[in-house]
């Protein structure tokens, strides 16, 4: 199925309709977004435009289609499949995902329980955020994250949207599929938030690689700990760490024997020593790779490979060939 | 000699149709019972297999089968089209197909009106619209039991009687 219609399908008629005449296969759209009483606007290419009731991406906003809060209740029905409550657990989260991987961001009034967010209502705002699939963007990379043809616990930094969650997902593939090191190792996937996998009824719709298991929307301590128990995975590959729970489940891995592969949010190593969670991972040497990106270039700039001691292994300011994946 | 035989024929026309209205009663009787069975699935798909509308109307008409079944399997393949026919309209049209089907207007009209409500808000929600549809199908297979014997045997004695009577009638 063409990405085009892919698209389309998430949407029910009449913005299916609009949407539809957008020139382009969507290769380069990032993101459609509505809000009720306010323009439909696109991000295509990294610039934003307004769309026309016909379709033609604008950038007047005078020209632009504006959407009714009513398409915003039945674009949510029509892209959960009429069975929001099926949804809960990803709605008190703030988004779904849907068929190819694609996530839509909601917001509107938080209905609180207990001091914890029991779900969303007057939902008037949808970010739909296309899936693009880097593959082969950590290629590059893998070198500096090997020894003797065995992947090492890598832990990735950067500040958001500087693309540790596309980096891992393609490291994940390439160790899991056995490319660029010496064989292949079973992955463990604890994906909470259904970034790494976008599984969609139970299946990925990233490609992880053929070796490959996904606990989908599963909280990262628990679900390694189960992933571990049940699968036997070489590896495990979880998406934000930092909370004290998930340090304990990366210590449980750890003493299993399994690789880890894992991001969090910082600047820095350093960064990383600041944080009272994060500086016992430092300190007790827990991964063996920290890589540092930024979008210094574009997402996804590697700016330094430091090994368990911090000593830099790769820095982008000395070497000519530039490692942006 | 023809007199005997158009006797005969309006006796046994008039029993005939006294016996179809008979087997109406019993077949939307089964009906009810059959959908009322589906409806008990349907509802285990949702609040215990956590299923999205489609899988749960699939597995639940695949499990129930028969015509009513079919209809929930048809719904729920042009769910997963994704064509971009909202849902209700999907439920009343697959409805419409099986008209022929000897249930009431009421009974149509009810399970129609299942449709609009399905998969609205959360899963307390589906429990609760479920469970007064259930409810709803209980008056009704509460009421053809309860009065299946003595219609059943009205009508056939009805039709029996209309026939002699009609028969005495034209003689």
């Amino acid at each position: 199925m063409k990405k085009k219609d892919e698209i389309l399908r998430m949407f029910p008629a009449k913005l299916r309709e609009i949407l539809g005449q957008i020139p382009g296969d969507y290769e380069d759209v990032q993101e459609i977004r509505l809000r009720a009483g306010e323009p439909l606007l696109v991000v295509k290419d990294g610039r934003e435009y307004y769309i026309s009731p016909a379709g033609q991406l604008e950038k007047r906003l005078c020209q632009a289609a504006a959407i009714t809060p009513d398409q915003i209740r039945e674009t949510v029905e029509y892209m959960s499949s009429y069975s929001l409550y099926a949804f809960e657990e990803e709605l008190r989260q703030g988004f779904l995902t849907l068929q190819g991987g694609h996530r839509v961001g909601l917001a509107g009034q938080a209905v609180l329980e207990g001091g914890r967010i029991k779900t969303l209502k007057y939902i008037s705002f949808l970010n739909v955020r296309i899936s693009h699939q880097r593959r082969g963007c950590a290629e590059k990379l893998l070198p500096y994250l090997c020894r003797e043809g065995e992947v090492l616990s890598t832990l990735f930094v950067s500040p958001p949207r500087c693309g540790k969650t596309t980096i891992l997902r393609d490291l994940i593939r390439l160790i899991s599929n056995g490319e660029g090191i010496a064989r292949g190792m079973t992955v463990g996937v604890v994906d909470e938030r259904s970034e790494l996998g976008a599984c969609y009824q139970g299946v990925p719709q990233n490609d992880l690689g053929i070796r490959t298991d996904v606990l989908d929307c599963c909280p990262k301590a628990s679900g390694m700990m189960m992933l571990i128990r049940s699968m036997a995975p070489e590896a495990v590959a979880v998406d934000e760490i930092g909370s004290r729970e998930d340090l304990e489940a990366i210590e449980y891995a750890r003493n299993c024997g399994c690789r880890l592969l894992a991001t969090v949010h910082g600047n820095s190593i350093e960064d990383l020593k600041e944080k009272p969670v994060l500086r016992k991972l430092v300190e007790e040497k827990t991964f063996d790779r920290y890589v540092v990106l930024s979008s210094r270039i574009h997402a996804g700039t590697v700016e330094a490979v430091y090994d368990s001691r911090g000593t830099p292994i790769y820095e982008s300011c000395r070497e000519k060939a530039g490692l942006a994946v | 000699m023809i007199r005997a035989a158009g006797a005969i024929l309006i006796c046994l026309g008039a029993a005939g149709l006294g016996w179809e209205m008979a087997f109406l009663w019993r077949e939307r009787l089964n009906l009810l019972v059959a959908l009322r069975q589906l409806i008990y699935y349907l509802k285990g798909e949702i609040l215990y297999g956590h299923g999205t509308l489609a899988e749960a109307l699939l597995q639940s008409g695949r499990k129930a089968g028969g015509p009513l079944g079919g209809m929930f399997e048809r719904a729920a393949e042009r769910m997963e089209l994704r064509d971009g026919t909202p849902f209700p309209q999907i439920w009343r049209s697959e409805a419409d197909k099986l008209v022929s089907l000897p249930l009431l207007s009421g009974d149509w009209e009810r399970l129609k009106a299942l449709g609009d409500s399905l998969g609205y808000l959360d899963l307390a929600m589906q429990e609760r619209t479920l469970l007064l549809y259930l409810e709803q199908l209980d008056e009704s297979i509460s009421y053809l039991k309860e009065h299946k014997r003595e219609k059943c045997r009205l009508y056939v004695s009805l039709g029996i009687m209309g026939g002699l009577f009609l028969t005495i009638t034209f003689l």
